[in-house]
């Protein structure tokens, strides 16, 4: 899931400063679990707001923010209230906030999120970070565990001469990606995979914006599109 | 006779370092390459060591062949991507320069510009294979070079890394990706170092013992607590602390010199890779107390 993060609300509360009415918008998925953008966060939001003066027209809680065609089937329930608002702030990743700047051109729509990274929840609201999207996958050959996202260098070909102990150079906290593709490995009967030399990432396959269409008959936009491969 | 030649003809060599100044004035470097003049065999330029910006490797590299020493261009990853790794070797390469070290580098999060990006386009083990290109005539893309290099290259191994296998799997993929030469991580242990060497001794590349110099027992506990893939044995750090404070230095100065007269009297490694770390102008006395003047 997309992991975000409250800005700090005095900062955010003073770039909403020239706005009377706002209307919140949260998303059920991501930002629900992270504690961003639930229907309590949202509260909390409309009482700080309210501190300040300020009138909170409305609020939901949509499905899934980063679905563009059903936030705005939901929202349109709400047309009054998002008609009245001077702004619109949107409670969950940078997707979810772009949403509601296609979906209402004319409103100025302000995130009260930092978007961080794709992450996996280990426990309650704990999460890691595993995968970087890098748009070419190598855990094949890596035993399951990606080094492009779990060594803070990315090497491809074993660990660096900064892991002590089975530990990253960068920070204890974190244990070396290649320690543990090692162990893996070496479990698995697999060490022979850590003998082949990676070539360089192709880069280019995480060069955004990417656009990807799978539609059938969207087979002609997906052209025009960057993911070509 | 140049570093490769000397290297392969199987005399034992001995190089050392040049650290690079934050700044434009390079009067203390300059004097130390007037001490190490004739007396290595060629000398190491750092390239942002520890992640902490400097003069570049490269133009202190060009300083040392006009001073008359033969440099080793240290190349890390950390800050430039593929396209501007290339296009600094072929640089080196016109300017003179035949030997590289490739590296990974140390995080910038180690550094004094620790809000850096770090590049890590590719890492040491593909820049190896970068330089055997260039000097085969091709860039990475597989283009044809007007002109290829002809560079001599070498590699890091960190032989007390724990856990050590994964470091010596590493170890094999860089001689298969064309490393010529390896100076090792800071060792110690000479008793160790032979098992480490037992292993490297299979494969047909050139190594070199790395050594660090202590100054005081206090820095061996430094070495041992903080930095990665550094052993300092109990019995040299009881040495150190014997010594006191007014002989701890001249200890730290006989224990290198000792070293390298064993690896050199026993045959256990090809040469020895002093870092002296701030204090190169005593490189030129622990070679004479070693022997080696």
């Amino acid at each position: 899931m997309i992991i975000t993060k409250k800005k700090d609300r005095s900062k955010l509360l003073k770039t909403l400063e020239g706005y009377n009415s706002f209307y919140l918008i949260g998303c059920s998925e991501c930002a629900s679990l992270c504690g961003t953008g639930n229907e309590e966060a949202l509260k909390e939001m409309a009482e700080d707001l309210k501190a300040q003066g300020k009138t909170v027209t409305g609020m939901i809680v949509p499905k899934t923010g980063c679905q563009t065609l059903g936030t705005k089937v939901e929202l349109k329930k709400d047309k009054d209230a998002l008609d009245k608002t001077d702004a619109i702030v949107v409670m969950s990743c940078g997707a979810g906030t772009q949403s509601a700047v296609e979906i209402y051109p004319d409103k100025a729509v302000y995130p009260s999120n930092d978007t961080l990274f794709l992450g996996n929840m280990t426990r309650f609201q704990m999460f890691d970070e595993r995968c970087s999207l890098c748009g070419e996958c190598v855990i094949d050959k890596t035993g399951g565990i990606c080094p492009v996202t779990n060594c803070p260098k990315g090497l491809l070909n074993g660990p660096c001469g900064g892991t002590k102990d089975g530990n990253c150079e960068v920070s204890d906290e974190i244990k070396c990606a290649w320690v543990r593709i090692y162990e893996r490995q070496k479990k698995l009967g697999e060490l022979d995979k850590m003998k082949e030399i990676l070539p360089p990432k192709d880069w280019s396959a995480k060069q955004g914006p990417h656009k990807l269409y799978t539609r059938a008959d969207a087979a002609e936009g997906d052209k025009k599109g960057k993911d070509k491969k | 006779m140049s570093f490769k030649d000397t290297l392969e003809s199987g005399k034992f060599v001995v190089t050392a370092e040049v650290g690079p100044p934050k700044g434009t004035d390079i009067s203390v470097m300059k004097h130390d390459m007037e001490l190490l003049k004739g007396k290595l065999d060629a000398v190491n330029v750092t390239d942002n060591q520890s992640a902490v910006m400097r003069i570049c490797s490269l133009a202190v590299c060009k300083l040392v062949l006009e001073h008359g020493l033969e440099p080793i261009l240290q190349m890390t990853c950390r800050d430039r991507n593929r396209i501007a790794l290339q296009s600094d070797l072929l640089g080196a390469s016109v300017l003179g320069i035949r030997n590289v070290l490739c590296m990974t580098g140390d995080h910038v999060s180690a550094g004094d510009h620790k809000s850096a990006r770090p590049v890590y386009d590719i890492e040491s083990v593909q820049l190896l294979q970068v330089v055997d290109s260039l000097n085969n005539g091709k860039d990475m893309s597989g283009n044809d070079l007007k002109g290829a290099t002809s560079f001599f290259q070498g590699a890091v191994v960190t032989p007390e890394s724990n856990p050590l296998e994964p470091q010596l799997m590493k170890f094999e993929k860089k001689v298969k990706a064309g490393a010529n030469f390896f100076q090792t991580q800071a060792i110690y242990n000479i008793e160790k170092f032979k098992e480490f060497m037992a292993f490297a001794r299979k494969f047909p590349v050139k190594v070199m013992a790395g050594l660090v110099v202590l100054k005081s027992a206090g820095m061996a506990n430094f070495l041992n607590n903080f930095v990665p893939g550094i052993k300092v044995p109990q019995e040299l750090i009881d040495e150190m602390k014997a010594a006191g404070k007014e002989k701890a230095l001249d200890t730290g100065l006989n224990i290198t010199a000792r070293h390298i007269r064993q690896l050199k009297e026993e045959k256990i490694c090809d040469g020895v890779h002093i870092m002296a770390i701030g204090m190169e102008d005593k490189v030129p006395v622990i070679l004479e107390r070693a022997g080696l003047l």
